[in-house]
């Protein structure tokens, strides 16, 4: 895995913040454990591609689903 | 002190019951043979009963929940465990969870757009959400293709809408999906089973809980007398069936305002509560009956959602235990018009065969139900009324509040839980406290 941007694992986390409407997202939060569901994952993912450009797949995001994660699935997509 | 009540659906029984508790006379006219209105259970084998009408609650349903306590009843789980199945363009596939094999930044724009409308509400009174009018005078169908540019979420949303509130996009204004979307707990809540509103069933059947309440008040329900008159004079409302006439202090109109409204007031009333807008609840819902659930043999869950009908999403119904397998079929929104014109074999064949493409060796079932709710004179459609283009600017303000003697409940009364056996209960309370204020004994 590519090291990921701080600057991407802010703005995923920012993203997480707004859909989950909670502050207490950190770069190792899952988001399933920060009460995500599958649908509010589309939100994200939907925010991402507008956002940030790449479009993640739900399965990708179930694999990888803290901010430092999708950080780093971004960077290797964009490698 | 005696009040009548129009509807032994689960409004005007609940209504019926606080009165009756608080020492006050009753009389329940149901223009049926049976009680339990949009609630109604079906006897598929021997003790085995599938829910025709409404049927799903969840934890946030509080007076329902302590209702089925106090009667005595139990919850069963709907069980979603196993694979599912779609068919949303190209053959019927599998997929792990409920998750539809489309793009998800597609349906996260659909559901960002659908929370940002849901905030604007004001589910209190939506007629007063700011911006009300312009919001009520656009339809939903319309609304998605302002704000959702991508195929696959443009796919969805029919079935989304369909599944939510039996409702062609078509048929109704943002307003009031917007509304229904924020009454029910937003999308993530009615869209949910476990942790949401479809966590949970009434074992042995939702209309239950009807039939319990009236043998409780026995010989105060009344059936097979439809109201057909209301007339108040002075201090008496009465009340004209097509058995007798019925006098009382105050009325509880506790029927969808569609039926309402087609009652005559004398003198007639200065408001409507409905109009050629306002749409029934477009919903057909199919039961296949089969030994037992066959598809949990292949790990599937018996959720499916198909954009094409008759059966845009299915369910595993079957009671606990050991006993048949129930596959409910939900036909909705403008499908659902489409297949009350097919024939009653028609019918039965388009489901039983999709059902069979659907989910892999199954058979013909044992037994199969179809209940057509928009056809059912005295409910004019489920789970509740569609308000169309300007309806809940005009008739909002109207819906719930007191004329005269004249009170109203049902689930469309109720800004919580509208449309939901949750909204009617609460619906219920509330006339009840209204009557009891109103009028010392």
């Amino acid at each position: 895995m590519p090291a990921a941007e701080a600057s991407t694992i802010e703005q995923v986390a920012a993203i997480y913040r707004r859909v989950l409407d909670t502050d207490a997202v950190q770069a190792e939060s899952d988001f399933f454990d920060l009460g995500g569901d599958s649908l509010l994952a589309t939100r994200v993912i939907s925010a991402i591609a507008r956002d940030l450009g790449p479009e993640l797949t739900i399965t990708d995001f179930l694999k990888s689903p803290t901010p430092r994660s999708v950080a780093e699935l971004i960077a290797s997509l964009t490698a | 002190m005696t009040t009548l009540i129009v509807g032994a659906g689960l409004a005007g029984l609940t209504a019926a019951t606080a009165l009756a508790a608080a020492g006050r006379q009753v009389t329940v006219l149901e223009a049926r043979d049976r009680v339990g209105g949009r609630t109604h259970g079906i006897e598929v084998a021997p003790g085995q009963w599938a829910d025709a009408g409404a049927a799903y609650l969840g934890e946030r349903h509080t007076t329902l929940k302590s209702l089925i306590a106090r009667l005595g009843l139990v919850t069963t789980p709907t069980t979603t465990d196993g694979r599912s199945r779609f068919s949303l363009g190209g053959g019927p596939q599998g997929s792990e969870g409920r998750f539809p094999p489309l793009s998800a930044v597609a349906l996260g724009q659909l559901f960002d757009a659908l929370d940002d409308v849901t905030r604007l509400v004001r589910a209190d009174a939506p007629w007063l959400t700011p911006d009300a009018e312009r919001l009520d005078r656009i339809s939903a169908a319309e609304w998605v293709g302002h704000h959702v540019d991508h195929a696959d979420a443009r796919l969805f949303f029919p079935l989304f809408l369909g599944e939510m509130m039996a409702a062609d996009p078509a048929d109704v204004s943002v307003l009031h999906m917007a509304f229904y979307l924020k009454s029910g707990g937003g999308i993530r809540y009615l869209n949910a089973f476990a942790g949401g509103a479809q966590e949970d069933r009434v074992d042995g059947g939702a209309h239950q809980l009807s039939e319990l309440l009236a043998a409780k008040l026995g010989d105060r329900v009344l059936l097979g007398e439809p109201a057909r008159v209301v007339e108040e004079r002075g201090s008496t409302v009465r009340v004209h069936t097509d058995r007798g006439v019925h006098e009382a202090d105050a009325l509880v109109i506790a029927v969808p305002p569609l039926l309402a409204d087609s009652i005559e007031y004398r003198p007639g009333l200065p408001f409507r509560r409905a109009g050629s807008t306002t749409v029934p609840g477009c919903a057909v819902k199919v039961h296949l009956v089969y030994p037992r659930p066959l598809w949990r043999d292949h790990g599937l869950s018996g959720w499916s959602v198909s954009a094409e009908g008759p059966l845009l999403s299915t369910v595993d119904d079957s009671p606990p235990g050991d006993g048949v397998g129930i596959l409910t079929g939900f036909v909705t929104g403008r499908e659902a018009r489409q297949y009350t014109a097919l024939t009653l074999e028609e019918q039965r064949d388009t489901a039983v065969s999709q059902a069979r493409r659907l989910f892999p060796e199954l058979p013909e079932p044992i037994a199969h139900h179809i209940t057509d709710w928009i056809g059912e004179e005295y409910s004019k459609g489920c789970y509740a009324a569609l308000f169309g283009l300007g309806d809940w600017v005009s008739f909002g303000p109207h819906l719930a509040a007191p004329h005269g003697r004249i009170h109203w409940a049902g689930t469309e009364t109720s800004t919580e839980f509208f449309g939901l056996m949750e909204g009617a209960i609460r619906s219920g309370q509330r006339a009840a406290a209204e009557v009891l204020q109103a009028y010392v004994d």
